[in-house]
């Protein structure tokens, strides 16, 4: 308990001081000896000074988000994701599409050679149905090399019309979240971008200013020598008018 | 409507799992801070962060309300750190900026806030961060529970175990390290030789000062 008086070293009472966490009387008490005690107040204002510097340290930020499941079960908290759950970079994307679909040729090319009697069906390959068949459906017709020509002809030629067309065109789920993620990742590159401009113009006015204020000096310096030197050659110009009026006034 | 901390653990309690959520939300950016701030690591924080809700959520039906939601969060948070630091058998470790990366200082930057500015805060704040890894780890709490977290004497001592006036001494002593170190380290404190106010604490205007 703190009394009407406060006495130098009373930490506690300074601290709750400090704090505003003191009755009116000790705040009252805590004052009078701070307006006499130059030690305490230097200290006071050092100690807030101190808790004012505290501020300025922030914690880097995190992505959390953590989640509990929708089925309320006590063993599905959702944790960050893990590497393998994490979204892919698009060069590992690139190199999957790729392994699958070379080992996808690979697999039909090797159909192709244990099944020479099948032959590529003589419907036209854009008329076939555009949904998959699933690959263990017992009556799929299995994939030979020349339905892939097919595909390949018919994948060209949508390539090849121009895009307004491609609107047209019925995209899968799996081409819809592709779609989305190109998205994605262009909004990303243009953020990034847009960081990047910021910075470059941050650097160039910061430049620019470090510029103008060695230019400034560099004038005001040379300014100072003109200033000195104009400033030797009056004298000297006095100096000699000087002497002039008083050679001429002994003349005289 | 917003709903209150108690009636979002009830619901919690009464199955709804999106309730829970609600209180993550609200709750996890503290406890992170809080975490980072204790054990100076910035993924072992989001552990510990994680973990305080996943502990917090299995020990929910237990949860009498005597203390409020965020203390008792704050608890398991705190009593985590604790293992993690007995763990690791050592102080808090400060993650020191190798060098300021630029593009996150533009990005970061304030609309008025200078580049030069910017790194002056992020130096200040990289000093503060030192600094508080040199305090034992009971003033270090303290003054965390105290400084961002607007805890009273009375909560801290409640959360430490320990009396009002070990409280009070806990900040004293932290603040005084810090401050001879700040010092060290060439930030301005606003010494005034010689002045004596009754209304010092709210003179004060720090700056740091470039050597």
């Amino acid at each position: 308990m703190m009394t009407e008086t406060y006495t130098c070293g009373d930490h506690g009472a300074l601290v709750s001081y400090l704090y505003d966490e003191c009755t009116p009387a000790e705040r009252r008490a805590i004052a009078a000896h701070l307006v006499i005690c130059g030690a305490c107040a230097e200290e006071l204002i050092a100690l807030g000074g101190t808790r004012e510097q505290l501020a300025s340290w922030t914690p880097p930020d995190a992505q959390l988000g953590f989640q509990i499941g929708p089925e309320h079960s006590k063993s599905n908290i959702l944790r960050p994701a893990r590497w393998w759950r994490q979204p892919m970079p698009a060069w590992a994307q690139a190199a999957a599409a790729v392994v699958i679909f070379t080992t996808g040729m690979m697999m039909g090319a090797v159909r192709g050679v244990m099944q020479p009697g099948d032959r590529p069906s003589q419907e036209p390959a854009v008329a076939r149905s555009n949904t998959m068949i699933p690959a263990n459906t017992s009556t799929a017709a299995p994939i030979t090399r020349a339905d892939l020509v097919a595909l390949e002809q018919r994948l060209r030629s949508e390539m090849s019309q121009p895009h307004g067309s491609n609107q047209s065109v019925a995209a899968s789920p799996a081409d819809a979240r592709i779609l989305e993620r190109v998205r994605v990742m262009i909004d990303e590159s243009e953020q990034r971008q847009r960081r990047e401009l910021a910075l470059r113009s941050a650097e160039l006015v910061r430049d620019f200013d470090a510029q103008r204020n060695v230019d400034l000096a560099r004038i005001e310096r040379t300014l100072g020598q003109i200033d000195g030197t104009t400033g030797v050659e009056v004298a000297q110009q006095r100096q000699m008018l000087n002497y002039l009026m008083r050679v001429s006034q002994r003349g005289q | 409507m917003t709903l209150t901390d108690d009636e979002l653990v009830a619901r919690s309690i009464g199955g709804d799992a999106e309730s829970f959520n609600e209180l993550i939300l609200r709750w996890e950016r503290p406890i992170y801070a809080l975490a980072y701030r204790v054990i100076g690591r910035e993924e072992d924080a989001r552990d510990v962060c994680q973990e305080t809700f996943l502990r917090a959520f299995r020990a929910l039906p237990g949860f009498k309300g005597e203390a409020k939601f965020s203390s008792w969060l704050y608890r398991i948070a705190l009593n985590l750190c604790r293992d993690w630091i007995r763990r690791q058998r050592r102080a808090p470790v400060v993650q020191m900026p190798e060098g300021v990366e630029p593009t996150e200082l533009a990005a970061e930057r304030g609309p008025v806030e200078s580049i030069e500015e910017l790194v002056g805060r992020r130096q200040l704040s990289a000093v503060v961060e030192e600094a508080m890894a040199l305090l034992p780890e009971e003033q270090r709490t303290a003054i965390i529970l105290k400084e961002y977290h607007g805890m009273t004497f009375q909560e801290i001592a409640d959360m430490q175990g320990c009396p009002l006036s070990t409280v009070k001494t806990r900040l004293y002593q932290g603040l005084t390290v810090l401050r001879r170190h700040l010092e060290k380290n060439g930030v301005a404190l606003n010494r005034v030789e010689g002045v004596a106010s009754s209304k010092v604490a709210g003179q004060i205007t720090p700056r740091l000062v470039r050597r």
